[in-house]
């Protein structure tokens, strides 16, 4: 057995004092949502905090909340619960589709969506749907809130902007507009229990029922150090008629957006094909959703 | 047909309801009264001379009780064959791969003794690393045992018929090469023990074994100990699969450690501990050259295999034995060369695994066959039936398939996966393959030289005559040996299988070489089948004596004694049985005389009966060097048809149909060996897709996690059309043989072919990892 | 510094003093003497250590004992009605489910709290609720099966 090294915990009942004690341990503190990640680092020696401090008891850090143009979703929310509203499931289909490959349904019943942002993982399952969605996070320290894009607030694996006396709340996502579509697809070893090889999200907007692409996010991950823009690839795909042709041409320039590594998932070469493949995969099922096929 | 009232039946497991509940007991789920937790010392490097070991901070520790390193454990070296020990407890002079143990603490918790253990410093001298086994066997390089100056560890040469004379007459002949990668059991209960020195001088070790009689005889050795003072029990355990075959450093050491401080020491693995152990599939790389007439007639085959060892002998003397001896069979062959190679590296030794030897083998022989098959424009399905031995054949390795039913096998398999109408007609991206393959019965001779019985077995009578309990040192590891053990018993006995109890794994119980080579339906139900029968005549005399009825107009059946002629007058006896346990339960009833009351009869007139049973194989010929390793009294085959999706653009291999026969002789549970097909199954699919332990440049084990290192989900596995083929082996108890590891042998070949029926391509590499299969695929398109 | 604690462990309260550091896992094998909790890798990747935790299965390995103050937890031992085994585990016992048995008592539990909330599952939901929890013995086949049919004695 392993034995997690010494640590005080803390469980915080409201936001404001989670923020207090966070803000009194420096940067010695850390904040512990389902502890899927930061209990196997720890685990693992990685990682040692002095003190693990808890949101699990502060009420509506949990739910997804209506706001003017779409939802907030709240940190501590467990990925299968996403999974269980019928919202998530009908409106947000790319993050629901996302969510039901992480880890496995036993992970799932732990890991939030805001650990899933705040580790960041090269490979995590949760920031590149919500990229293509163009999702915010909502970030509180004591006495302040600020709001971020998600493709500013990944820095590299296991670095964002975030404070060490922040706090991830929420994450903020806009409501899909009309005539939009958009997939995620996972390249995995085994079906389940998997780190992605290669993942792509796409999301795509027509400006009518058969018009042209109005915007194009194609967010691909595990080949970067942290989820990153096909940026040549949006750049091709906006303005014109979703074809089979730009498809294929947008899935080649997006294979020359990354800059994959080799490691023990995979090999370099191999991830940028991959990319290749699964931008074409996923713009041609974004296309579909739009036309309701 | 024989009518049976317990064997041959669908017999819930007698462990499954404990294992259900909860209760079921494994050995880190128990504890002793005043018990130490210990820990090990193991080498961050992969090759380095230890020039100092410094243990004093670590025993200044409060609450550590003791620490020991090779100056007190000793250098006694063991291993598993005789002919090379090559390890002691704790390293002396070097360390020779990461995790190799340098030093155990004894502690009054397991936080204690992990920090005494980072208390204890080591000064090294770095090492030149051999990691290639290819390298390690250059002239020149530095040696990882002193005693094998070319880190060749075994080398085997073995030809049968004459190679060279009879590729003369091949009308076609072609060499291909195959690799696998280092594989793990990755059973899910990491290995534990508690070890017990008590002040008689008895030392009771229990542990996560498959083998307590072997692990007895090391710690008796390495320990100086009578092996009569050594008793080894194991509780359940948590699978097995070869690796837990032998004995291992946690097992001496908690020994050791008790021994020193009078206290009950307990030892568990973590997960990593378990990689760094190993003692599972090594690395193979094997190089056939196959010759054929233009009929499909198979006429020679020269194998040359070179095998990465990793850093110790383990099973591998076995094991580079196996990787020529086991293509010898199941097709009709007369000409076999096998040269096979073991070096030492510098990583965690290998060992034995489902299917020892023969697996990689096999996927890389069975995999030309289907290449000839098509040169020649034969089916594959067809060109096997055709060169199929039969009931009666011996290899040319000397091997007797005295039962064979591999023919009816493979019509199964034909007729149940509609073969004829899918191969060659399936759609790019999918296919069909097929592949055979067979295993023996359990090792015709145990690891050490020796004329001892291979199993015992005891059956004692309570005197009620209500409860028979069978005694015998056989290890259920999950696989169901106490099951079909009890239900032989009861067979062989007559009574119901709840009036069994079986109390198994445990060196007081008797002699059982253990859960390895597939042998204990076979063995150990030889010895019990004999305990059985043992009991039911002597209970059977004593009522003859009686009722003055002749033993041959009796029977027991169901736990009633059946008089063939005339019933006789039993009330007598009836009444006083009831009388004399006046207020119990379970008075005898109806108009049969129990089992039970015949058997307090028995016991009125004998005091103890006690039926006793012992089982080793005959002569089973091979008189040249090696043949101890593949010689067994039967052997079970099986054949496989597997259908899977290639997602053509990713290279992902989709598993969509599995369809096996086996033939175990004769299914004493049918359920059981459907489990034992479909488990080995899975396993040969995790390692043809996913199973690989790799390592850094320094010999680090990277994926030492179930995350990283993939053994199939339940989304990985489909189905399995599972078909029991029955050939009545004249060699087994009631006709029945293996089923636990032969199912293995066919599945990475079935794999393969299938994947090049649906591709194209031939992958001559495990695992086939989706990457593999796309840049192969690529590769192709190209030419 | 050690916590006091109360755990609702199989509908019966446990009031236990804990280290921060200790896992769920840990704590009811350990200091309730539940040891129907297997840990197989304690890394969150076999679910040898599954207990449902507010009504969903999860990893005990990976939950800190002071997580699961004053929440419900179900292990193993609490599955079955004193000696009347759960449909699971009844359909685990008949259909050969369990070989080496390490994996069952996290299997058993994945598999109840699969059928509390979905009383007909299909074999791919079978299978995706079960894909967390590892078995090396079985290839998942009678497993499945052994799911199938408790679901049917369930809706009896």
């Amino acid at each position: 057995m392993h034995l997690l090294p010494k640590f005080d915990f803390y469980e915080a009942y409201d936001m404001g004092e989670a923020c207090k004690v966070l803000a009194e341990m420096k940067s010695e503190g850390k904040i512990i949502a389902g502890g899927t990640d930061i209990m196997v680092n720890m685990k693992k020696g990685l990682l040692s905090p002095k003190c693990l401090i808890s949101l699990a008891r502060i009420p509506g850090l949990s739910g997804i909340e209506p706001t003017s143009g779409g939802i907030a979703i709240g940190s501590n929310l467990i990925v299968s619960k996403l999974l269980e509203f019928d919202l998530i499931r009908k409106k947000y289909n790319l993050l629901s589709k996302a969510a039901s490959v992480l880890g496995s349904p036993l992970i799932r019943n732990r890991a939030t969506i805001g650990g899933n942002i705040v580790t960041a993982r090269p490979a995590a399952d949760l920031p590149p749907p919500l990229m293509a969605m163009g999702a915010r996070v909502v970030l509180k320290s004591k006495g302040k809130e600020r709001e971020l894009a998600l493709d500013d607030f990944l820095v590299g694996p296991g670095q964002t902007k975030i404070k060490s006396t922040e706090i991830l709340v929420s994450i903020i996502v806009d409501e899909p507009p009309p005539f939009t579509g958009g997939d995620y697809i996972k390249l995995m070893h085994r079906n389940a229990l998997e780190i992605a090889i290669v993942a792509v999200a796409v999301q795509i907007t027509l400006d009518g029922p058969d018009g042209s692409i109005k915007n194009a996010r194609v967010i691909l991950s595990s080949v970067a150090p942290k989820a990153i823009h096909a940026v040549s690839a949006e750049k091709v795909l906006i303005g014109e008629k979703p074809t089979e042709k730009l498809f294929k041409k947008a899935a080649a320039l997006a294979s020359t957006d990354c800059t994959p590594i080799t490691d023990i998932r995979g090999g370099a070469q191999y991830r940028c094909a991959m990319v290749e493949t699964l931008t074409h995969r996923a713009l041609s099922a974004a296309l579909r959703q739009i036309k309701g096929k | 047909m024989k009518e049976f009232a317990i064997i041959n039946t669908r017999l819930p497991k007698v462990d499954a309801w404990a294992k259900a509940t909860g209760d079921a007991r494994y050995t880190d789920d128990l504890s002793m009264p005043n018990m130490l937790y210990g820990a090990l010392l193991q080498s961050p490097l992969a090759h380095a001379r230890i020039k100092s070991i410094d243990i004093s901070r670590a025993k200044r520790l409060p609450g550590v009780k003791d620490v020991i390193t090779a100056k007190e454990a000793g250098l006694i070296k063991y291993g598993v064959s005789p002919a090379r020990y090559d390890e002691t407890v704790f390293c002396d002079q070097k360390v020779r791969y990461i995790g190799d143990e340098i030093a155990a603490v004894a502690a009054i918790d397991l936080e204690t003794a992990l920090e005494a253990v980072s208390l204890i410093e080591v000064e090294y001298e770095e090492l030149p690393i051999l990691l290639d086994p290819f390298e390690a066997m250059k002239e020149g390089v530095i040696a990882i045992h002193d005693e094998f100056p070319n880190n060749i560890c075994a080398e085997v040469h073995q030809e049968f018929g004459n190679v060279e004379e009879a590729f003369k007459e091949c009308d076609y002949i072609r060499t291909d090469k195959f690799v696998n990668k280092k594989q793990d059991g990755a059973f899910i209960e990491p290995q534990s023990c508690i070890a017990f020195y008590d002040l008689n001088g008895n030392l009771t070790l229990t542990t996560s074994t498959q083998t307590v009689h072997y692990v007895q005889r090391t710690v008796a050795m390495v320990l100086g100990l009578p092996v009569g003072k050594v008793r080894v029990t194991k509780p359940c355990v948590g699978g097995g699969f070869g690796p837990k075959a032998s004995a291992n450093t946690i097992e001496l050491a908690s020994s050791i450690l008790s021994m020193r401080t009078g206290r009950p020491v307990k030892m568990t693995f973590t997960r990593e501990q378990v990689f760094q152990h190993s003692r599972a599939r090594h690395q193979f790389w094997h190089e056939l050259t196959t010759g054929v007439k233009k009929d499909g007639s198979l006429i020679a085959l020269k194998n040359t295999c070179h095998m990465d060892g990793g850093a110790y002998s383990s099973f591998g003397i076995a094991t580079v034995y196996y990787g020529g001896s086991l293509l010898g069979a199941p097709y009709k062959l007369p000409n076999m060369k096998y040269d096979g190679y073991r070096m030492y590296t510098n990583k965690p030794a290998n060992g034995a695994q489902r299917g020892h030897g023969g697996v990689v083998a096999r996927a890389a022989w069975e995999q030309q066959l289907d290449v000839i098959a098509e040169e020649l424009g034969m089916d594959p399905l067809e060109m096997r039936l055709k060169n199929m031995m039969k009931r009666g054949d011996t290899t040319c390795n000397d091997f007797n398939m005295s039962s064979f039913g591999m023919e009816e096998c493979l019509e199964a398999i034909r007729d149940g996966s509609g073969w004829k109408k899918k191969k060659g007609k399936l759609p790019k991206g999918k296919g069909i393959g097929v592949a055979c393959g067979f295993f023996v019965s359990g090792a015709g001779f145990p690891i050490y030289r020796s004329e001892t019985f291979h199993s015992t077995a005891m059956i004692k009578l309570s005197e009620d005559g209500g409860t028979i309990n069978l005694y015998t040192a056989a290890a259920d590891i999950g696989q169901g040996s106490d099951t079909i053990l009890t239900m032989m018993a009861a067979e062989a006995i007559g009574v119901r299988y709840e009036d069994v109890r079986v109390l198994s794994g445990d060196t007081d119980f008797g002699v059982d070489l253990g859960a390895y080579s597939s042998r204990q339906t076979l063995m150990s139900g030889h010895a019990v089948k004999q305990a059985g029968e043992d009991v039911r005549d002597q209970v059977l005399e004593v009522l003859s004596r009686n009722f003055k009825i002749p033993v041959e107009d009796m029977d027991i059946k169901k736990g009633l004694i059946i008089f063939k002629k005339k019933k006789p007058d039993f009330s007598v006896l009836r009444s006083t049985y009831i009388k004399e346990h006046r207020g119990w339960v379970d008075p005898p009833v109806g108009d049969e005389l129990t089992f039970k009351e015949a058997a307090r009869v028995a016991y009125f007139e004998k005091g103890v009966v006690v039926g006793r049973g012992s089982y080793k194989p005959g002569d089973l010929g091979g008189k040249y060097k090696g043949a101890a390793v593949g010689t067994s009294p039967a052997y079970g085959c099986s054949a496989q048809v597997v259908e899977v999706t290639v997602d053509m653009e990713t290279g992902k291999v989709t598993i969509d149909d599995m369809t096996d026969a086996h033939d175990c002789g004769f299914a004493i549970n049918p359920t059981n060996i459907e489990g034992q097909m479909q488990g080995s199954l899975s396993m040969g699919v995790g390692e043809a897709l996913f199973e690989e332990i790799k390592f850094d440049d320094k010999g680090r084990v990277v994926n030492p996690t179930l995350g990283e290192y993939r053994i199939p989900t339940a989304l990985d596995m489909p189905n399995v059309n599972t078909i029991i083929i029955e050939s009545n082996e004249p060699n087994g108890p009631w006709g029945a043989k293996e089923v636990g590891e032969g199912a293995i042998m066919p599945t990475i070949p079935a794999i393969l072919n299938a994947i090049y029926d649906a591709t194209g391509v031939r992958v001559r590499e495990l695992p086939v990892t989706s990457e593999r299969l796309f840049t192969l695929m690529k590769e192709q398109e190209k030419k | 510094m050690k916590r006091i604690i109360t755990l609702n462990v199989n509908e019966k309260e446990y009031e236990v003093a804990v280290a921060p550091n200790r896992t769920l896992a840990q704590v009811l094998r350990e200091d309730l003497n539940l040891l129907g909790t297997k840990i197989g890798c304690d890394m969150g990747d076999c679910g040898a250590c599954t207990v449902i935790l507010d009504d969903r299965p999860v990893n005990s390995c990976l939950v800190l004992a002071v997580q699961a103050n004053e929440r419900k937890i179900t292990t193993i031992e609490g599955v079955a009605d004193g000696p009347h085994l759960h449909p699971v585990q009844q359909a685990f016992v008949e259909h050969g489910a369990i070989q080496c048995g390490f994996c069952s008592p996290g299997m058993i539990l994945s598999a109840k709290s699969l059928l509390e909330k979905n009383s007909k599952p299909t074999e791919y939901e079978i299978r995706e609720a079960l894909s967390g929890n590892l078995c090396r013995c079985t290839g998942y086949q009678k497993i499945v099966e052994a799911v199938k049919a408790a679901s049917q004695t369930m809706k009896k």
